[in-house]
């Protein structure tokens, strides 16, 4: 594995391979999916092979342990050479990179299992990590996952106590800009953090995220509640909890979904290892070759939206011919992700195909956002002082009030119109009466 | 003959809306109306087309067979009609906003557009409708009443419009069929909607509402307008057809 082309020449051995990206200045690549990847070619795979050489070289004793590494962690799950062939060709399209990329995908996914690593747990139900190890078929993506280099992780490290907790410092200090941070769940700000408490030490999680990654290598946010605060930040949001990158100045990748997408994690840590910086993000910090297309527009059924064939009821004819699901209330339409395309559960599905509609797990505060999910957005309550109603209740309502309004106002116009032209026509006759008198006299 | 003169007054004509007012003013009629209809379409789909084995057709239940699924773009074509109605509006906006400003016949914003006794002589209106005395004296130009309340029902419009684009630019990425600049156009403009709403939900659902605000509007309208017509025997409502109306220089309760 990873026998892509190698590059004696031109190889500067000070190189340092988890360069920041200020040192980088002068690497021209533009990695944007919808552009061009650089001017040059051929300048981009040269500094991406010098590249994972240096990483290679740091991670690896020796060219055994190198080619053998991948091999023996998937053996034991029963993958062969050829899926992960397979997977990384999956991966390097799922990138949106050129074919000639595939061996350098399956080289930094080999990195990447050496490379240390940093995974913390914050208000959250611990469902990312779960999806990643307990699947029944793992795919290449959730082992790699599970063999990386963990330093810090409280759901699986074998330390505990005070020995885990200087198990993470001495990582934050030795392996200072090197390190993949990942977090898990949101930051309670409230109480200056005393809400969420971890560790022998009772250290604030707000404090541990701040000091982590303070020396982070990448600052990876992993599920929609470090990226946005997600449940625990939902309405009142007691704990005032946010996301990550509202308590760190440092960059933060969100990957956003409940649970993420694996392959989300993975391909954008090998995005990573290949080019040394984060890949393109979007306004709400998400890798762009992930999160850049709608769900409504790449779903199967949107044929089914476009001919005006949804699903009424759960189990109706609709549903068994996979009609669309927007009346039921898919969130498809304001949801950016990928899960039509990359799917979940060792690849196999996703909420449309399995016949629910989405959630909008992706988009910031979808919790208050895109409830209530099984009904269409236009049945969602607007929430004002004293209101709480539908958009076509409310507006109803006000429709009905200046109906009344204006009822009232053409009843009263009538009424007194009529009362005074009754007046003046007394008043004519009267002036008449007094006419007819002069003219007697 | 005399008579008659001296019940109603003397009658003046005057033009109140050139003929490119009067195209604007029933091309938005229509195009608002078509944009209602297709916006509750889009919003809450009431009818499904396409037939599955155990449904029958039903006006009652919104059911109607139009066949297979590739035959029935219902939902296709109410999006087509109301982007068709979106862009006319928009460009009655602009048109309408140029006019405010430039028209030589009667800018607008010299009425609504609070300059000394504008409010004051609105507020005089408000309290003709409800006392039927005292009618402001008709003049040459709108009311202030009326350019204040057009104001903001274009008002609206534009935010129907903000929050339309910002619904449209949603199924872009980045480019499109004629570059870069379309999509981008409408995110620099757009986006802070997504800040002060909430996300594209609550944008939505702000478009939705916003629609109930105008359809007040226009029953407003067309009540006042029926409502001038009778009280002030005026011919207020053949403004929008011909274009004129008169001016008396008596009212009925005289
Ligand atoms: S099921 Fe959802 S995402 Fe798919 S077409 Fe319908 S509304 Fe769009
Ligand atoms: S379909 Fe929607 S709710 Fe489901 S995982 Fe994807 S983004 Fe989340």
């Amino acid at each position: 594995m990873g026998d892509g082309k190698k590059k004696d020449a031109a190889k500067n051995e000070n190189d340092n391979p988890f360069s920041t990206p200020e040192e980088d200045n002068n690497f021209n690549f533009k990695w944007d999916p919808l552009r061009n990847i650089a001017d040059d070619p051929n300048e981009v795979l040269k500094r991406v092979d010098e590249r994972l050489d240096g990483l290679e070289k740091e991670c690896f004793n020796n060219k055994k342990d190198k080619n053998n590494n991948l091999e023996n962690i998937f053996s034991l799950h029963g993958v062969t050479r050829r899926d992960f062939l397979k997977w990384s060709s999956f991966l390097t399209s799922a990138l949106m990179l050129p074919y000639i990329f595939r061996p350098r995908v399956a080289r930094a996914a080999n990195i990447l299992t050496r490379t240390p690593f940093i995974w913390l747990d914050m208000a959250d139900c611990m469902g990312n990590t779960e999806a990643f190890i307990r699947t029944a078929h793992p795919t290449p993506a959730e082992i790699i996952l599970n063999y990386v280099s963990v330093n810090y992780m409280e759901s699986i490290m074998a330390p505990a106590g005070y020995q885990a907790e200087a198990r993470r410092i001495e990582t934050v200090k030795k392996d200072k800009g090197k390190y993949i941070l990942v977090v898990e769940g949101a930051i309670p700000t409230g109480l200056n953090g005393k809400f969420l408490t971890i560790g022998a030490k009772g250290d604030s999680g707000l404090k541990i995220a701040k000091e982590t990654s303070k020396n982070a290598g990448i600052i990876i946010a992993i599920g929609n509640c470090a990226s946005y605060g997600g449940i625990p930040a939902a309405r009142p949001n007691p704990t005032s909890a946010v996301g990550l990158s509202s308590v760190t100045n440092r960059q933060v990748i969100n990957i956003p979904a409940c649970p993420a997408n694996p392959v989300n994690v993975v391909g954008t840590l090998v995005e990573y290892i290949l080019v040394g910086k984060a890949p393109q993000l979007d306004s709400l910090g998400r890798p762009l070759w992930a999160y850049s297309g709608r769900l409504h527009d790449n779903c199967y059924r949107r044929g089914h939206f476009e001919a005006g064939e949804y699903v009424r009821h759960w189990g109706d004819d609709g549903a068994k011919k996979q009609y669309c699901l927007y009346m039921m209330g898919c969130k498809g339409p304001f949801t950016w992700n990928n899960c039509t395309t990359v799917e979940y559960n060792q690849d196999i599905s996703f909420p449309m195909r399995a016949g629910h509609g989405c959630i909008g797990c992706s988009q910031p505060a979808f919790w208050d956002r895109m409830t209530p999910f099984e009904k269409p957005n236009a049945d969602a309550k607007i929430i004002l002082p004293m209101v709480e109603a539908t958009a076509d209740e409310f507006g109803m309502a006000l429709f009905g009030a200046a109906g009344a309004g204006i009822a009232a106002h053409a009843i009263y116009t009538g009424v007194k119109k009529k009362r005074e032209s009754k007046k003046t026509s007394e008043k004519k006759k009267s002036d008449s009466d007094k006419n007819d008198d002069n003219n007697d006299k | 003959m005399e008579n008659k003169e001296k019940k109603y007054g003397d009658i003046q004509l005057v033009h109140r809306m050139t003929v490119i007012k009067r195209i604007i003013h029933w091309s938005f009629f229509l195009a608002v109306i078509n944009n209602i209809v297709t916006g509750f379409y889009i919003a809450y789909p009431f009818l499904i087309f396409g037939k599955t084995p155990a449904q029958s057709d039903s006006i009652s239940k919104g059911i109607i067979n139009s066949g297979e699924t590739y035959q029935a773009f219902i939902m296709t074509w109410m999006r087509e009609f109301h982007f068709i109605g979106a862009v006319i509006i928009d460009v009655i906006f602009i048109v309408w906003l140029y006019l405010a400003f430039f028209s030589w016949k009667e800018p607008l914003y010299k009425s609504f557009i609070p300059f000394g006794d504008k409010i004051a002589e609105a507020g005089r209106m408000v309290k003709h409708y409800f006392t039927l005395k005292d009618k402001p004296e008709t003049t040459r130009y709108q009311d202030p009443l009326n350019a204040i309340i057009f104001t903001i029902f274009h008002l609206l419009i534009l935010l129907q419009m903000v929050t339309g684009f910002q619904m449209y630019v949603a199924s872009f990425t980045g480019t499109s069929a004629v570059g870069g600049w379309w999509p981008w156009l409408m995110h620099f403009t757009t986006d802070w909607t997504l800040v002060v709403f909430g996300g594209l939900t609550g944008v939505t659902l702000v478009h939705l509402f916003t629609m109930w605000l105008i359809i007040i509007f226009i029953v407003y309208h067309i009540y006042t307008e029926v409502w001038r017509s009778v009280m002030w025997k005026e011919g207020d409502i053949l403004i929008p057809f011909g274009g004129y109306k008169y001016i008396r220089n008596k009212t009925e309760s005289e």
